[in-house]
């Protein structure tokens, strides 16, 4: 049970003035304040993870503790939380994980994190994150004001939607005072450390680097997002993408009310009588492997469709020239789907009457040289 | 219906190159089966082949082999194949020899 | 044969462009594995047990000298210095690397060779009879055709993503050594009774989990119809062909399950559309084309030395009785290489036995070879004259062994050796099959028999098809190998028939000595061949002789 409080947190009661507190004593009032109700840490048991485990440990040790086991994990890591458990006493560690539908439906062969990686984020960290804190009112989590970025001016205290607070003990702690603490401390560190880690996530994102450049190193991505409040991930869908000869054009939705949509697998027998009463048609490519929507285009021009044919779907990039010589005029492809298929990739194959067989054999005629 | 898990490796084909490869216990590809890491546990092992699905800029069609022994010593004739390369009938491998037995006159 | 013009050129340069353009997107992650992978197949490179495989085109099995030498550069350059000839006249390399498999394109293109389609949902190679353009028996060289069916089918923008491969085969033949029945579209050049050329279109043949023949669509087609019913057949194929079940999305599936009034209907309904859309190019370009394949006059040489030759060596006699075949021209024969010594790998062929064939061609059969559906290599037009001299120089590379069609000429894939789909290994029991005979001194006293081995359900051994077919299966993790009998290529195809439950890898080879021992004993005389015993005498005395402990094939499983 929460009072409602405003960020920061104003009272601990009897002590408004708790950045002079030493964070010991902060963490063991705030765990045993009632006004803040049920309490969990949540930890990544990553590069500095074993000090607020071991302030806790000293404090509470059946604290629950949250670790989010994203199924993409260092095997070290596994290891590292497993000991470092047992070492310290933690009675009460929780392994949260994505739902085995929900990962199935999403990413059922684990390559997300290459096409989207705020998606598998999402996937495997936030939402999992926030079904285990709805049995919790305040979190503990482990970040530092020196990590930088987002994180520069983080506060001790800061409410986490509607329903949670958030504590942040070590948040003005440097990163000298948590070598030190780990060595006062002989405090067991993460193995991967040795081999040039500084900070450690899932291990398709992260690379060897200082500080937190080596994760999703190479992309724009540097919060994996379960801190980013009116930040839950969330995927807005994007405009899709049409593709032309002459690259990316954006779509006019006006254009198409009067389009007719057919599936790819539409038989010949189940095509509309009106169909020429449409100015466009747009066939569906359930996937790219599915060709039949190249017989649909090649039989709907073969009835005299003279309007536009519109491929869409997650078709690459070198399907174009197909799909041009089967009598589609434009493709129109998922926003995420683009990204990985810019238009560069698109334009590489806008020359798609080269080199094109079926024609030349159609239009052969004896002793002329046929060689374009 | 599951069955009892054998202790396995985790083999695959290096991206690039093709070759057979085996996930050692630094996370690593070798393509040596003596230091392939063996897996007691199922549940590490699933895990581990989750994970080595998702290493797609290294290695391609990774798979779980039963194995016993010390060597590790695969269990199933395509895995020791794949560790051996292809034998002919004299033990020799097959690329080497036209012909296993080279012949002094033409065959009638 | 036919000779790439810049346009088949230019097509190469430009695929083999894009080609290096998808794997560099597949190395840094534009494209998935899954989404690389047809492109790859498209391209001809597989992933096998042991590395990536690449599987070279030999359309409709015509190979030149200057070709062959280029594949013989090829396996040393980027491979482990040998290929693999296979039963649908292409050839494998088996250790290559996608690093390199660009490069290997481009150094294909150049001599006017490639690996596209021959992998994937797609139309794979136009096979062909090896004879063709030599035999006697001849109503047409049905190489033209094939080199106008695989220009339209090249990177035909309708058919890349079918449900399944498919394949087409043609025979100028009536003996139709091309298998045309076992293919989904089949296309025999015939003549008729007014002495008319036209084409027989068989559909829906396939050997594999499933073998089924063909059959007739159409009797008689001009020339003139069939690329317009090859737009239809494969039209209406890709619409109503399985996307749900991989083992169900063959052309042969479809006709099971639809049933040749339907699906013919279907077809002539498409027909009439597709006709409309040729106006007579594609004869254009047939007409031209036939004078690529065309045969000059036959050299004038004096045969006497030749038969004197015959009669002093007796090696030499043996080896021309069994390796050569009736040519059109009276003094020609086509000699078969055999790829088959007793104990090699069938099929396969190091660099030296490339370069050796190139040269030989280039002696003594106009610089043209061919590659058979049973992995030898043939020289298709050898004046008797030249016969000692090209029988002495392949002792050089133990490539003159005497047995073609006999037991020790083995047809094996691949198989657990080497193929990522197998489940059985198929190289060593051929070879210790051909040894064992070879070691009695009974090749020639069995005579005519086909053996073909597959080392799993796929069939590509074509096992099916032979007169003892064996089928290297996998039962509790121990290789077994399920013996048919009675198959044919030739006309009339006809699939083997199984036998009872299957030999271990320690047992087949006995039961197959049984088979042929308990065969010498049955036949009529020296001229009743293995087949022709078979025909006979039916099945139930073979099976006694390969499972003699059992009442009948239903007795007790070998299983080790």
């Amino acid at each position: 049970m929460l009072h409602d409080v405003s960020i920061p947190y104003p009272g601990l009661s009897g002590c408004p003035d708790y950045e002079t507190l030493d964070t010991r004593t902060l963490l063991a009032r705030a765990l045993a304040d009632p006004a803040l109700g049920r309490c969990a840490l949540v930890s990544s048991f990553g590069a500095e993870s074993v000090v607020l485990l071991h302030l806790i440990s000293r404090i509470k040790p059946d604290l629950p503790i949250l670790f989010i086991d994203t199924e993409l994990l260092f095997a070290e890591t596994l290891r590292y939380q497993k000991s470092l458990a047992r070492l310290l006493g933690l009675s009460n560690v929780q392994i949260i994980r994505a739902h085995p539908r929900d990962l199935s439906q999403t990413d059922p062969h684990n390559r997300l994190h290459i096409s989207d990686p705020d998606s598998c984020c999402n996937l495997r960290k936030v939402q999992p994150l926030q079904r285990a804190l709805q049995s919790f009112d305040t979190w503990i989590s482990g970040r530092k004001r020196y990590q930088g970025g987002l994180r520069a001016s983080l506060p001790l205290f800061e409410k986490d939607g509607e329903k949670h607070l958030k504590i942040n003990p070590l948040a003005n702690w440097s990163a000298q005072d948590i070598h030190d603490y780990i060595e006062q401390n002989n405090l067991p560190r993460h193995p991967l450390l040795e081999k040039g880690y500084h900070s450690i996530g899932c291990k398709p994102c992260t690379r060897p680097a200082s500080g937190r450049t080596g994760r999703w190193s190479g992309q724009n991505k540097t919060e994996c997002g379960i801190h980013l409040r009116n930040g839950r991930v969330v995927s807005r869908p994007a405009a899709a993408v049409l593709v032309r000869d002459g690259g990316f054009v954006v779509k006019d939705q006006q254009s198409e009310t009067a389009a007719l949509d057919l599936p790819g697998d539409t038989a010949l027998q189940d095509l509309p009588a009106d169909l020429h009463n449409h100015s466009m048609i747009r066939i569906t490519f359930s996937n790219f492997a599915d060709g039949r929507g190249f017989t649909l285009a090649r039989d709907l021009r073969r009835r005299g469709y003279r309007g536009c044919l519109r491929a869409c779907g997650p078709l690459l990039a070198d399907q174009y020239s197909m799909i041009r010589r089967v009598g589609f005029d434009e493709v129109e492809i998922p926003a995420e789907h683009a990204r990985r298929q810019p238009e560069r990739l698109w334009q590489a194959r806008a020359n798609w009457q080269a080199y094109d067989y079926q024609s030349r054999l159609q239009g052969w005629t004896r002793g002329r040289q046929h060689h374009i | 219906m599951s069955r009892p898990f054998v202790r396995s490796i985790l083999s695959a084909n290096d991206l690039l190159t093709g070759r057979v490869v085996y996930l050692t216990n630094t996370d690593g590809w070798t393509n040596d089966i003596r230091r392939a890491v063996v897996f007691d546990d199922k549940a590490e092992a699933i895990a581990r082949l989750a994970w080595a699905e998702a290493q797609t800029h290294q290695v391609i069609a990774p798979v779980l082999a039963p194995v016993r022994g010390a060597a590790p010593f695969p269990t199933s004739n395509r895995d020791r194949l794949r560790a051996t390369g292809p034998f002919s009938l004299a033990g020799k491998p097959a690329q080497e020899t036209p012909s296993a037995r080279p012949s002094e006159t033409p065959h009638v | 044969m036919y000779e790439y013009n810049a346009f088949d050129q230019g097509f190469l340069t430009q695929r083999l462009k894009q080609f290096r353009a998808q794997v560099a997107q597949r190395l840094n992650g534009a494209l998935s594995e899954e989404e690389f992978k047809p492109l790859r197949l498209m391209n001809g490179l597989y992933l096998q047990l042991h590395a990536y495989m690449l599987r070279v085109a030999i359309p409709y099995g015509t190979l030149s000298a200057s070709q062959m030498r280029a594949l013989a550069d090829i396996s040393e350059r980027w491979d482990r210095g040998y290929g693999h000839f296979t039963t649908r006249q292409n050839i494998q390399f088996n250790w290559i690397s996608l690093a390199d498999t660009p490069d290997i394109l481009d150094a294909l293109a150049k001599a006017g060779l490639h690996a596209v389609q021959t992998s994937g949902n797609t139309i794979r190679n136009v096979t062909a009879d090896p004879f063709a353009g030599a035999a006697a028996d001849e109503v047409e060289d049905p190489r033209p055709l094939a080199e106008m069916i695989r220009q339209w089918s090249t990177d035909h923008p309708e058919f890349q993503f079918l449900p399944r491969k498919f394949k087409i085969a043609v025979t100028g033949s009536p003996k139709d050594r091309a298998i045309t029945r076992a293919h989904d579209i089949g296309l025999r050049i015939l003549r008729n009774d007014s002495g008319k050329v036209g084409i027989e279109i068989s559909i829906g043949g396939g050997l594999g989990r499933t073998p089924i023949l063909g059959q007739v669509l159409a009797p008689f087609v001009p020339k003139s119809d069939i690329l317009p019913m090859l737009e239809a057949i494969l039209s209406v194929y890709n619409q109503l062909g399985r996307r749900d079940n991989k083992y169900k999305a063959r052309l042969k599936i479809a006709l099971q399950e639809l049933g040749m009034a339907n699906l013919r209907e279907s077809v002539l309904v498409k027909f009439q559309q597709t006709r409309r859309e040729f106006s007579g190019g594609d004869q254009s370009f047939l007409a031209e084309v036939e004078h690529h394949f065309a045969l000059p006059p036959a050299k004038q040489q004096s045969l006497t030395p030749y038969q004197n030759a015959m009669r002093k060596d007796h090696a030499l006699s043996r080896w021309v009785q069994t390796n050569t075949r009736q040519h059109k021209y009276a003094d020609y024969v086509s000699v078969t290489i055999s790829l088959k010594t007793p104990g090699a790998v069938p099929g396969d062929a190091t660099a030296s036995q490339m370069r050796l064939m190139a040269s030989l061609s280039d002696r003594f059969s106009l610089s043209e070879l061919r590659v058979t559906q049973a992995q030898n290599i043939l020289l298709p037009h050898v004046h008797k004259a030249d016969l000692p001299d090209l029988f002495q120089a392949l002792q050089k590379e133990n490539l003159s062994s005497g047995n073609i069609g006999l037991v020790s000429d083995i047809t094996a894939c691949p198989g657990l050796d080497y193929c990522a789909l197998a489940t059985a290994r198929a190289i060593p029991v051929a070879q210790e099959i051909a040894l064992r005979f070879q070691a009695l001194n009974l090749e020639h006293e069995i005579g005519p028999l086909e053996i073909k081995i597959s080392g799993c359900i796929n069939a590509c051994g074509h096992h099916h098809l032979g007169h003892i077919g064996i089928l290297g299966l996998e039962r509790g993790g121990v290789e077994t190998y399920q013996i048919t009998l009675g198959g044919n290529g030739l006309k009339p195809t006809t699939l083997g028939e199984r036998t009872g439950p299957g030999f271990s890898a320690d047992e087949i080879l006995p039961a197959i000595e049984r088979l042929l021992l308990g065969y010498l004993k049955q036949r009529t005389n020296r001229a009743e061949s293995f087949i022709d015993c078979y025909r006979r005498l039916g099945p139930l005395p073979f099976r006694a002789m390969l499972y003699p402990n059992s009442e009948n094939e239903k007795g007790p499983e070998h299983a080790a």
